[in-house]
């Protein structure tokens, strides 16, 4: 499979990923629900809507909201993975190794706690500045600019800021809500109570952030060139990375404000697509977000059925994948 | 000298630590309440007697004794970002746990801590087999991270799949104190054993820090030393998780403070690591629980608070 989908073109992997994409998220629209809906049905239900047949109203009120919320997290996660790893030169870099995730979790929870009225634009600025403080602090204490063998440092780093706001969030969480298994369940990410409402404020953000993060390509594997190679042909370092953290940013507080914190995907997922493709970031990049979704859509499908009819987190599952695919890469990049 | 004193400064602010714990909470006692509390005429013995002194007295025990393994660990490894819970050893130890809870709920809770023991024996193995003995100190620390991440998803999958018990075991899985009683004093009494074996263990700990060839050369045994060395660490870190869950950056953070303290010798150093455990947890679940009564927080969410700073600031430094 992996080597089948290695020889073929560029053009030809994304068209047979899309298509493995496609089909896992018309899976996702009827498989395992408490009410049997036919692939059919599903298929019917997106072209000529009945707003009368019941198994319709599940798929696109419950069910394809969720499918288009998990691809798109998935998506981002991904590619803000790829971007920083690009910008650091660290294959372990990833949002939820470096603390960014936990920051940005911090930040929601402060605001959904302190000042709910500030609303979902509020919580998703809120994760944007909470990621943002953390990015930088990992940056700063990791020294991860001067870059070379300090891939450890830089996690350490991630590890332990990821440490204290996940304890002030829990603190946070437990001094003003009730339901430990909410938070428990936001916390590992979860796309089970994703609504249309939130795919607004989602998909706006996605689409900007993907489609710049797709524009940063060359620039990125520029920086791989080494940093004085980079500048020497031009490239404006302090900007580059000013933008790039912004996009990651911007990147994973869409996903954290639809989905909770989903680990690994940012990590996992660009060294499967550099597998395939090689180190051109114009080619890494579109893979990444491709197979992202696949995951997480794929994630949440099993995420259903394993105790079903109740629903585990879909991060859960992520996780059990990418933490063993963790301490491999720790086996085998630093050293 | 001042060794002397400052252990006698120690031992003071660790006593008042114990008045505030037994007098502060959901009720607040004066201190001639706290005095005929004791009394069980006193209209405040049950509070005392079954709700704070258990508590405090687990509290010195449990912290005492992380700090006293994370000060072991970081004796024979030679590295200053080990401890039990970064190699992974606690979350290990609450896996084994966990599974226990999950899979014979029937089974008595006096299987616990040998469960513990198991799991935090075999994270330690597995740890040992990724990295060896050659490993530098920052991959060391970033493996135990990873397989401490590993051990801990697994924990989440077992909650989330079981979410009726969730509630109980999420406060237990962030080290928490609550609602821990004379049962749980009694389990780890046992334990306790282990202290004077580390005491006597001290010299050589203090031969096996000034390098493999040395303390060879002086007749130490280095595979047997850190061999018994961090088994008894390991038992240690196992019991209190199997109490109260693993109680993040305690292990570390105290033995530094005490190396601050009271420096390298470890014959002191030991006995100064676990009062200045003590003092941490002490000060942790008093803050965790008297910040917003009658909700708590579990203690290992204040140690992390405190202990995560100290840990970049350890990091920083590091060559």
């Amino acid at each position: 499979m992996k080597s089948f989908l290695q020889k073929l073109p560029f053009l030809g992997q994304c068209i047979a990923l899309s298509f493995l994409l496609c089909v896992f998220a018309w899976l996702s629209l009827f498989t395992w629900s408490i009410i049997p809906i036919s692939g059919t049905q599903a298929l019917s239900a997106l072209t000529s809507p009945n707003p009368n047949n019941i198994a319709h109203r599940i798929i696109l009120d419950l069910r394809l909201p969720r499918v288009l919320i998990a691809g798109t997290v998935g998506a981002c996660l991904a590619v803000a993975g790829a971007i920083m790893q690009g910008l650091t030169r660290n294959p372990l870099a990833s949002p939820s190794v470096l603390g960014v995730n936990a920051g940005a979790a911090l930040g929601m929870a402060t605001v959904s706690t302190v000042a709910p009225w500030l609303g979902v634009f509020g919580t998703s600025v809120a994760a944007i500045i909470g990621g943002a403080i953390t990015w930088s602090l990992v940056m700063i204490l990791g020294t991860a600019w001067r870059g070379g063998n300090e891939h450890g440092r830089l996690v350490l780093a991630g590890v332990a800021i990821s440490a204290l706001c996940a304890a002030l969030t829990k603190a946070m969480i437990m001094l003003y809500e009730d339901q430990a298994v909410g938070v428990m369940t936001w916390l590992a990410g979860s796309v089970a109570d994703a609504r249309w409402s939130d795919w607004q404020p989602l998909w706006p953000m996605a689409l900007f952030g993907l489609s710049a993060a797709f524009l940063v390509g060359p620039t990125l594997n520029l920086l791989n060139l080494g940093e004085d190679s980079a500048r020497s042909l031009g490239v404006k370092l302090g900007l580059v990375r000013m933008i790039c953290s912004v996009l990651v940013l911007i990147l994973v507080g869409a996903a954290l404000s639809a989905a909770g914190a989903i680990a690994f995907v940012g990590l996992l997922v660009p060294h499967i697509a550099r597998a395939l493709t090689g180190q051109d970031y114009r080619k890494i990049l579109p893979l990444t977000a491709i197979m992202g979704a696949t995951l997480v859509v794929l994630a949440d499908v099993v995420s259903r059925a394993i105790i079903f009819p109740m629903e585990t987190p879909a991060g859960a599952i992520i996780a059990l994948i990418g933490a063993p695919f963790f301490i491999y890469m720790v086996r085998s990049k630093t050293s | 000298m001042k060794t002397l004193s400052l252990s006698a400064l120690l031992l003071c602010v660790m006593c008042v630590l114990v008045m505030m714990n037994l007098s502060f909470g959901a009720v607040s006692l004066t201190f001639n309440d706290l005095l005929s509390g004791f009394q069980p005429t006193s209209e405040f013995y049950f509070t005392i007697h079954e709700y704070r002194l258990p508590r405090t007295l687990l509290a010195m025990l449990v912290g005492g004794m992380m700090a006293l393994s994370g000060t072991l660990v970081q004796g024979v490894i030679r590295n200053p970002l080990a401890s039990p819970d970064v190699l992974g050893v606690s979350h290990g130890a609450g896996l084994a746990a966990v599974l226990l809870m999950t899979l014979y709920p029937d089974v008595s809770v006096y299987w616990l801590p040998w469960t513990a023991l198991c799991g935090g024996l075999l994270a330690a193995l597995v740890l040992w087999l990724l990295c060896g003995s050659h490993s530098s100190a920052i991959k060391l620390a970033i493996t135990g991270i990873a397989l401490a991440t590993l051990y801990g998803s697994l924990v989440d999958f077992l909650m989330l799949t079981r979410p009726l018990e969730i509630n109980n075991a999420l406060l237990w899985l962030t080290g928490s104190l609550w609602g821990r009683g004379w049962d749980q004093v009694t389990m780890i009494l046992p334990w306790l054993i282990l202290v004077p074996v580390a005491f006597w263990l001290a010299k050589r700990i203090n031969l096996v820090q000034l390098g493999d060839d040395v303390a060879t050369s002086l007749g130490v045994s280095i595979p047997v030393t850190r061999l018994a060395v961090l088994a008894i660490a390991v038992g240690m870190t196992a019991a209190c998780v199997s109490i109260c869950g693993p109680i993040g950056f305690l292990g570390l953070v105290a033995p530094h403070l005490a190396r601050r303290l009271v420096g390298g010798r470890h014959q002191i150093l030991l006995p100064c690591a676990i009062l200045v455990g003590m003092t941490l947890l002490l000060l942790a679940d008093l803050v965790a629980r008297t910040i917003d009564p009658p909700i708590e927080l579990p203690a290992g969410i204040m140690t992390a608070i405190l202990g995560a700073p100290y840990f970049l600031w350890l990091l920083f430094r590091t060559k």
